[in-house]
């Protein structure tokens, strides 16, 4: 076996595929996973055939709308799943008193991480691949094209590929399996739903001399919920993440008691004219601006995310060796004192 | 096949090694014997390349354990003083998933398990989960598992630590019969008379610092102030210390418990010599015993002597 193979396909994989499937949580995890999913489906279509819940209306967006709510809610059930199956994954071994045990292996420690990793991603993976039959319904009342499908899953797949990287980073500075675990969740928070917040709390501003709306602040797009929501739609989501200073637009000022809204063509007011940024935002899942211009919602945020991942493997790689090569406080040589 | 030189390791402001040395050629048992926190475990970990040493070299086999660890890795197989074992896993599972670890092919594993499950003399209990085998069949399996790559130094740490009667002498013939085999051993122990039994060589570590090194031989010679007889005597036990205590080569006489102990300094023909002594002047003697506890002494002498 060449030593690229020999890094990626370790034995740590196969041991830890044959422990966790032996238990009762993989089987009920999988279990509670696909019920839940497929209850939420059956509500949102449940909500959207009986017109509740705002979600009536056009038969033709039906597809769209449950296609969007499995995928976020997907995100959202992975945010739980795949810090538990990292956070783990190193502490539980020093926990063990195993770990030692393989760095006197010739196992690298990468290779015990990336071990690690891969065989808790792969159980992400198989959940992926569950809750496909779960997303083919979609296809069946229209509305969302395979490329879609393809790009949802990518993000979805590239948030949790972050959060199980993170947890493993955790785990790796951790000793203890709890704080480990708090850390991880802490972490998850904070990507899922602080990055979506940020954008709400420091939006973008927007410039009155400029014919294009902004994008929300680049960080934003840490959270997979606006790209995926983007993919769902096929168009940004109106005023998340951009601040519209109507006092600096001549056309913008809304009349008194009025308001205005900010649109992907500009400010939209309750009564006035609407001011318009132009017309180049036609393709609707673009950046317009910012340090990702040009590319797609989800593109953009998958770099982010893989940036993150980059960095927690660095960190993983950096804490987890006995030896370390890189101290983080220079030493300085001690003479052993006299024992007491 | 192992040398320590000057080895340092200081956590903070104390020093758990302090300047210790000492070698072991190939094929010996080198026991390390000290009281807990002595420094034994700092120093088999510093060897199986897990800790860095603050100062001081170690070597296995000419590989550096700071520089080149995983050609020390290679080396050693080490067994340290907890089981470390894993849920779900078959005694077989468990051996398997370290020789592939050792790099061991796959289509060698299968034996490499089975001989070693037959020299811990475990074959019936191959598809026991490992975690619910008991303590002594632990330590056996712990000692299969770090035999998987067929290493020429093994580094003991309290093997028979918190085993009964049995399974102790159970896990020293696995190790005497290791030794038949031709490996250089460490084993850390605080059960002296194992020691006295099972090692060539001997070292005695206390507060980090090596009080003395050798063979069992040279250390209880160097630290024990004579050798010591235990004498039975029909009657005239007072008659026989009067016999004894004049003699040039006799250093202190005492009654204990209905026997006469003699410490001596001498040889062998030192003792014939006391022997004849004693019948010469008339005394039934109905034991005459060199008192084996010299290690013993040896240790408490070496770790009661004032640090500084």
């Amino acid at each position: 076996m060449n030593p690229v193979a020999r890094a990626l396909w370790n034995p740590i994989v196969a041991k830890e595929y044959r422990t966790r499937m032996r238990t009762w949580r993989s089987p009920f995890a999988i279990t509670l996973y696909v019920v839940l999913l497929g209850g939420l489906g059956w509500a949102v279509f449940a909500a959207m055939t009986g017109n509740t819940l705002g979600l009536g209306g056009s038969g033709t967006n039906y597809g769209m709308y449950l296609f969007m709510f499995l995928i976020v809610f997907q995100v959202a059930l992975l945010g739980f799943i795949t810090p538990a199956l990292t956070a783990g994954a190193i502490s539980s071994e020093r926990e063990r008193q195993t770990l030692d045990l393989l760095f006197v292996t010739p196992l690298a420690p990468f290779s015990i991480l990336w071990g690690k990793l891969l065989a808790s991603m792969s159980f992400v993976v198989l959940l992926l691949i569950l809750s496909i039959p779960l997303f083919s319904l979609v296809f069946l009342l229209g509305g969302i094209e395979l490329d879609q499908v393809v790009y949802a899953f990518a993000v979805t797949g590239s948030t949790a590929l972050t959060l199980g990287f993170v947890g493993i980073a955790f785990s790796s500075l951790f000793r203890r399996t709890l704080p480990a675990t708090v850390a991880a969740y802490g972490a998850a928070f904070v990507l899922l739903l602080g990055a979506y917040v940020y954008g709400f709390l420091f939006p973008t501003d927007a410039d009155p001399t400029s014919t294009v709306v902004p994008a929300p602040p680049a960080i934003t797009l840490v959270s997979p919920v606006i790209p995926l929501v983007t993919i769902a739609t096929n168009q940004p989501v109106s005023g998340y993440g951009v601040r519209v200073d109507y006092s600096r637009y001549t056309k913008g000022i809304p009349a008194a008691g009025g308001y205005c809204t900010p649109t992907v063509n500009g400010a939209m007011c309750t009564s006035g004219p609407v001011y318009s940024f132009g017309t180049n935002q036609n393709t609707g899942t673009t950046l317009p601006s910012g340090l990702f211009k040009g590319w797609q919602y989800w593109q953009a945020s998958i770099v982010m995310q893989l940036m993150i991942c980059a960095v927690a493997l660095a960190f993983s790689a950096l804490v987890l060796p006995p030896v370390r090569r890189f101290h983080l406080r220079r030493r300085r040589p001690v003479t052993a004192p006299a024992p007491a | 096949m192992i040398a320590v030189q000057n080895l340092t390791k200081v956590y903070g402001k104390r020093a758990a090694l302090d300047h210790v040395s000492f070698e072991v050629p190939e094929r010996e048992i080198f026991g390390f014997v000290g009281p807990n926190g002595a420094g034994k475990t700092t120093t088999l970990r510093i060897l199986a390349a897990l800790l860095e040493p603050t100062e001081g070299k170690a070597y296995i086999d000419g590989a550096d354990v700071t520089k080149d660890r995983e050609k020390v890795h290679t080396r050693i197989g080490y067994m340290p003083d907890f089981f470390g074992v894993y849920d779900q896993l078959t005694l077989t599972e468990y051996l398997d998933f370290y020789a592939a670890c050792y790099r061991q092919p796959k289509s060698r594993r299968q034996k490499i398990v089975e001989d070693l499950l037959a020299l811990v003399g475990m074959t019936e209990r191959k598809n026991q989960l490992v975690d619910t085998l008991s303590r002594g069949l632990k330590q056996r399996a712990c000692l299969a598992r770090a035999l998987v790559h067929d290493p020429a130094v093994l580094l003991l740490d309290e093997p028979a630590s918190g085993l009964d009667p049995r399974a102790r002498v159970e896990m020293r013939e696995i190790l005497k019969e290791l030794q038949g085999m031709g490996k250089t051993i460490i084993i850390s122990s605080h059960i002296l008379p194992e020691l006295t039994e099972l090692c060539t060589m001997i070292g005695i570590i206390d507060h980090g610092r090596m009080r003395a090194t050798g063979t069992v031989r040279e250390v209880i010679a160097r630290l024990t102030s004579g050798r010591r007889l235990r004498i039975n005597v029909l009657d005239e036990k007072d008659a026989a210390i009067e016999v004894l205590t004049p003699l040039a080569a006799i250093r202190h006489v005492e009654a204990v418990n209905g026997s006469i102990e003699a410490e001596y300094d001498g040889d062998e023909r030192t003792a014939s010599d006391i022997l004849v002594a004693l019948t010469g002047a008339g005394i039934r003697v109905s034991s005459f015993t060199p008192v084996d506890g010299g290690l013993e002494d040896a240790f408490l002498k070496a770790t009661s002597e004032e640090v500084g």
